[in-house]
């Protein structure tokens, strides 16, 4: 099982050059049944993994592109009324895939991105009085641009910590590029991409992940930098119980993916700048991006042992 | 060691600066070519540390010991003896500056640094010198701490707080030994410092007693068991005069030696136990009341009932004694004693004889003479002065007739040599009289000013009679003291400008002065003074019978008991030990560490394992052993096996090369 979820993962690092640690840990947010929140400038692949993880995954996609006027009926679907039948029809709208890219979620007004954020939290949408389930599994990869904020609505707080993960894929390095200018484009790769998992192994896989052991020296250096993140005064605040319990799942995802059945202090140090970095903010810095130095500061103080 | 250890700034601060504290107290009985001798060599010490000057050359040292030497013997004469030897021992551990190359040179001069504090003693005991030598010792601790622990580097404060600490957790054991341990007489007889001192002589002249009177000099103190006696019975006897010259008064030859044998008395009426702490006098005789029976280690009563102690009391001295001041004192008087207290020197005072042979007449009966006499002195105009008209040859006949004014001395002394004249045993007793009352501490301190001088005559059949004649003529000196009886003349501490005792009209001051007092007393009485006797009572106290097998076992089982309280104190058996892999980690870590590879505090086993595996190929294999087994037991849950993680330490630490084991 897990040579194929190995396989899988090298089927996408064919295709996203040279991104292997982000790669990696949007497939442990995939496992611990998180959703995944990057944030990047545009051209940097966001689309090109979250496309190749759904082909890989197996799983089906949509992309919703946020725009300022996204209505949540955009995002939910609306029953229409059908002549022939004499009733009204609901048709779904494009967050009941399995797999949801919603592109530069910080463009639309709070209203439509909250339809999203519910539906990512409850795993079901509740239209026109009736409740409808989405599919299982069900993985949202939300996009946004962190340099060009006029006319956007950024995320609330509270927001954010629904991502169990933030990442930012960055640059290439220069012989990943290097690859990506020689080889074939992007496109017709995707489309040779073969899907390696299938739903009844992904379903297993993210099983797994809850089994997975964590002792109690584990659980006790979670509670160390959860405190810390709450005693120490460049934090503005500190991580919430639902910080403390993500960050605990990811690391049992990290772990499952290191074919590990236990949880060591590495898995957590491995996960924490992606589950932490957007849960806390620096006492000084207002705008919210400054989370890497805060996690800087957790990873070298706070004993590990 | 890895070169030669050299001496860190820190230490070498601290050690210059407890010089410095070391020395200051010895400041004003060494010779002064000692101050430029220690600034010099310090100096150079510095110099030496900033590398602007070099170590002296051997013949440069050789030259210095030589000076040295020839200026102890040019200041002091000798190179022995106690100030000789102090000084000697100042200039070499100032010179040692000069030669502390290495750590090692440090902590010589260190502890002999700790040496000279203690010599310091020997010249002053007080509680202030006492309280002072803290300060150096402090240092000196500082700069021990300062020669072992580089990361106190740069911080001299907190380097001096850690000596004070380390001082005051030692205090519970220095208390233990202090009260137990048994006090040892010097091997070889204690050398005391050349100091003058104030007190009573041998021998007395009036201008003695007048001396003595402006000098507020504490002679001893007395604690009484039961309340303290009303100050005219205080009749402090030192030693008695039975020898005129026609000048002086002194102690006749048979008197002078001691242990002749006690004179006979026979105890009566109550009796009076009390306890003196007295000043050292340099003469071997003590104070107490009549008629005094010392406990055979205090000293003996002498045949004029003074008490004499065997050696001459150098070092303030602690003693009990009991009294029985109604006591018969030697009813049957030897013809030999009875000749030398009627003897006069021939061609003195022949108005005075006259006037004695003619007051014989009038007055066949010893008891009515000598009443008659004292009334004379009360009814003539006798006038109780400390600043007396000078007396020429006839010095009794001057007084009684012409001059008439004077104080105790010539009062007692012309009242005996009338007696005598008039064939009655007559001698004065010399020592002090009354004291001042400290209300807070219940005790009594008597000064140099309460020196006094009373005459006693003997009675067929009732022995020993003490009378006052100064009594008659100031009676306010008795009853009051000395500066009541001086109110007119103002002459009471006149020379004394700064005399504490002077303060006592302003009542705050007085008394903190007596408080101040209180506290010296029993810093001499409870600290100094708790030794031989006074230690045994003290014991005898909580162990009932005091043997020295006793005593062993007492204090082996307080240090015990200490020991195990601060054991618990420190090791705080209550919290839960650790469990076994964070001791075996901690140990491996500290190996690891020692070698080089330390774990930073965010880093994980697994990352730190590999990390120190790059680190110590040679040691790759056993380290990963560790590791693996420490993963396995407490992240992985597997069952928690001490022995495996021990045998993976024990490896561990069998890789290292010996001297790198046990760390």
């Amino acid at each position: 099982m897990l040579d194929t979820l190995e396989k899988a993962i090298a089927s996408i690092n064919h295709v996203v050059l040279g991104k292997e640690q982000q790669v990696r840990l949007a497939v442990a947010c995939l496992l611990a049944r998180g959703h995944l929140l990057i944030e990047d400038l545009p051209g940097m692949g966001k689309t090109t993994l979250s496309h190749a993880l759904a082909k890989v995954m197996g799983l089906s996609f949509q992309r919703i592109q946020f725009t300022s006027d996204l209505l949540p009926g955009d995002i939910l679907g609306t029953s229409v009324f059908d002549k022939n039948s004499g009733q009204f029809v609901f048709h779904p709208g494009p967050i009941f895939a399995e797999l949801v890219l919603a592109d530069e979620i910080n463009r639309a007004t709070p209203k439509s991105q909250s339809a999203l954020l519910e539906a990512m939290e409850e795993g079901q949408v509740t239209i026109e009085g009736s409740t409808r389930p989405l599919p299982e599994p069900f993985f949202v990869i939300a996009t946004q641009n962190p340099v060009s904020s006029s006319g956007t609505f950024a995320l609330p707080e509270s927001q954010l910590d629904r991502f169990l993960m933030r990442l930012s894929l960055g640059y290439p390095s220069p012989a990943a590029e290097k690859n990506l200018l020689m080889g074939v484009t992007r496109r017709e790769l995707m489309q040779n991409l073969q899907p390696v998992l299938n739903h009844a192994q992904l379903a297993t896989l993210q099983a797994e992940v809850p089994k997975v052991q964590a002792r109690e020296a584990v659980i006790d250096y979670v509670l160390r930098i959860a405190e810390a993140s709450r005693a120490q005064p460049q934090f503005a605040y500190g991580l919430s119980p639902r910080g403390a319990l993500a960050l605990l799942a990811a690391a049992k995802a990290w772990a499952l993916l290191a074919g590990r059945a236990y949880v060591i202090p590495e898995d957590v140090q491995s996960v924490l700048p992606a589950v932490v970095g957007h849960r806390v903010r620096q006492q000084a810095d207002a705008s919210g991006h400054g989370g890497a130095a805060l996690v800087q500061w957790l990873l070298r103080e706070v004993p590990a042992l | 060691m890895s070169g030669p250890a050299l001496i860190p700034r820190i230490s070498l601060t601290w050690l210059l600066a407890a010089q410095a504290l070391v020395i200051i107290p010895h400041l004003l009985h060494v010779p002064t070519w000692l101050i430029p001798l220690w600034l010099v060599c310090g100096g150079w010490r510095i110099q030496i540390f900033r590398q602007r000057a070099d170590y002296p050359r051997g013949w440069v040292k050789a030259l210095l010991l030589v000076g040295v030497t020839a200026g102890v013997l040019l200041s002091h004469g000798t190179v022995v003896g106690l100030d000789a030897g102090v000084t000697l021992l100042l200039a070499t551990f100032v010179l040692k500056l000069l030669e502390m190359k290495r750590q090692r040179d440090a902590q010589v001069l260190i502890y002999m640094g700790f040496f000279v504090v203690v010599t310091a003693y020997l010249f002053e005991d007080s509680l202030l010198s006492f309280a002072y030598s803290l300060l150096p010792i402090s240092c000196l601790t500082a700069a021990l701490i300062g020669l072992q622990q580089s990361r106190f580097n740069q911080r001299p404060w907190a380097t001096w707080r850690l000596a004070a600490g380390l001082l005051l957790q030692a205090l519970p054991l220095m208390l233990l030994l202090f009260v137990f341990f048994p006090r040892i007489g010097p091997l070889w007889s204690m050398p005391t410092p050349d100091v003058a001192r104030t007190g009573l002589a041998e021998s007395m002249s009036p201008a003695d007693v007048a001396e003595l009177s402006r000098s507020s000099e504490l002679a001893f103190r007395a604690t009484f068991d039961g309340p303290i006696p009303a100050k005219e019975r205080l009749y402090w006897r030192a030693l008695t005069l039975d020898d005129f010259d026609g000048r002086r008064w002194s102690q006749s030859s048979i008197n002078r030696r001691a242990n002749v044998f006690e004179p006979p008395w026979q105890k009566q009426g109550e009796v009076l136990d009390y306890q003196i702490l007295m000043q050292p006098t340099g003469q071997p005789w003590l104070f107490a009341l009549d008629v005094a029976e010392p406990a055979a280690d205090v000293g003996r009563l002498q045949v004029d009932f003074r008490v004499q102690s065997a050696v001459p009391v150098e070092q303030a001295q602690l003693y009990r004694l009991q009294s029985w001041p109604e006591a018969v004192r030697q009813p049957q008087l030897p013809d030999v004693l009875r000749r030398l207290n009627l003897r006069l020197p021939s061609g003195f005072d022949p108005r005075t004889r006259a006037w004695a042979a003619e007051l014989r007449q009038q007055y066949p009966d010893d008891q009515a003479l000598v009443l008659a006499l004292l009334q004379h002195f009360n009814r003539e105009p006798f006038h109780y002065t400390l600043r007396p008209p000078v007396l020429g040859q006839h010095s009794n006949d001057e007084f009684l007739f012409a001059t008439r004014r004077g104080f105790c001395a010539h009062y007692a002394g012309a009242m005996v040599v009338v007696l005598r004249a008039a064939g009655i045993p007559a001698r004065v007793v010399a020592g002090y009289q009354g004291g001042e009352v400290n209300q807070t501490g219940n005790y009594l301190l008597v000064h140099q000013f309460d020196a006094h001088a009373w005459v006693e005559y003997w009675r067929p059949g009732k022995g020993w009679q003490s009378v006052d004649p100064t009594f008659e003529v100031a009676p306010e000196r008795i009853e009051f003291g000395l500066e009541e009886a001086l109110a007119d003349e103002g002459s009471f501490l006149e020379g004394d400008l700064l005399a504490g005792a002077r303060l006592r009209n302003i009542p705050l001051l007085n008394q903190l002065r007596l408080a101040w007092d209180e506290l010296n007393y029993n810093w001499q009485r409870w600290v100094l003074g708790y030794q031989g006797e006074q230690q045994l009572r003290w014991l005898q106290s909580w162990l009932g019978t005091v043997d020295w097998q006793r005593l062993g076992l007492t204090l082996v089982a307080a240090v015990a008991l200490l020991l195990m309280v601060l054991a618990t104190w420190l090791l705080k058996p209550w919290q839960a030990r650790p469990p076994a892999q964070q001791r075996y980690l901690q140990q491996v870590e500290r190996l690891l560490a020692h070698l080089g590879v330390q774990r930073q505090t965010g880093e994980g086993a697994r990352r730190f394992s590999q990390r120190a595996q790059v680190a110590i190929p040679a040691q790759a294999a056993v380290i990963k052993a560790f590791f693996q087994e420490y993963e396995r037991q407490v992240f992985a849950g597997e069952q928690v096996d001490e022995l495996a993680l021990r045998a993976a330490c024990q490896r561990l630490r069998r890789a290292l090369p010996w001297w790198q084991r046990w760390r």
